[in-house]
């Protein structure tokens, strides 16, 4: 929220356009947080795309809000703007069809040793996040990041692991219930963990 | 070394990666990786209907088969 907004809580933002990217994580977070505090009609998302144009909407007045994430969150909190919620959700490695386990189990490791790097000292690699590339005009415009700036529990990195077939049902049917997904699609057909588990079949039925 | 070529969108999400490859960790594990920037720059497209835009977005280089992995 702009520093100027009287908004102060979800329950508020009842058909207020809200900036997010579409198809994004911005987009399912923004669904999932609001869904706890407002009917799904009275949400007004829209679509700005990257996570400048979303942050320059809600600067500019255009949106009443924005999903953002780092280091958006720290630069908006700097500006005196507040977070009104807050959710954190999976990220997800897609490796195209050719990529064999042995590569993708190598990739891992190294991976899983730059986690262990980063949670070791996260103030250490907030360089990549204040000197990222996309956030030099912001930066120019709107003054420098610094590590101070960050609230470091933010960050949260762990090891790879694979999308259970649990997380994977919920989630297509959550994504279902918002007609975000076809209801012809399978929730099997669409996570497929055969580099992590080479040896596993998937041969279920489509879950409904 | 075989060689990987990986998309690298937010910094937020790739971190792990960009420190991977910095501090040798790919290295050690036989791996030539080279990263590429996801697709970007694209005029702000405003809309409230999500299947006006492409679920694709900036993965642009995956699914022209240019990377063989990405994150999001």
């Amino acid at each position: 929220m702009r520093p100027d907004s009287n908004h102060y809580y979800p329950g508020t933002l009842g058909n207020q356009p809200i900036a997010v990217q579409f198809h994004a994580g911005s987009h399912y977070v923004a669904l999932r947080l609001l869904e706890g505090y407002l009917p799904k009609d009275k949400i007004k998302l829209v679509n700005y795309g990257s996570p400048e144009q979303r942050f320059e909407a809600m600067m500019n007045g255009d949106v009443e809000a924005a999903a953002v994430m780092e280091p958006w969150i720290a630069l908006g909190e700097k500006l005196g703007c507040r977070a009104v919620c807050e959710g954190h959700y999976l990220g997800a490695e897609s490796a195209s069809d050719d990529m064999d386990p042995e590569t993708f189990q190598a990739l891992n490791r190294a991976v899983a040793n730059a986690v262990d790097m980063i949670n070791a000292d996260k103030k250490k690699y907030l360089h990549y996040l204040i000197y990222d590339p996309r956030m030099a005009k912001a930066l120019a415009k709107y003054g420098g990041l610094t590590p101070d700036d960050f609230h470091l529990p933010r960050l949260r990195y762990t090891y790879n692991t694979n999308y259970t077939d649990e997380i994977v049902e919920d989630t297509y049917h959550w994504m279902n219930g918002w007609g975000l997904i076809s209801d012809s699609a399978c929730a099997a057909d669409l996570v497929d963990n055969r580099l992590a588990e080479p040896t596993a079949a998937n041969d279920e039925g489509c879950p409904r | 070394m075989k060689k990987v070529t990986s998309e690298i969108s937010g910094t937020v999400f790739s971190l792990p990666w960009l420190v991977a490859k910095d501090n040798g960790l790919f290295e050690a594990e036989g791996i030539e990786i080279e990263f590429v920037r996801a697709a970007g720059g694209r005029p702000a497209q405003v809309t409230e209907n999500p299947e006006d835009i492409n679920p694709i977005l900036g993965h642009v280089a995956f699914e022209e088969g240019r990377v063989s992995i990405y994150r999001a």
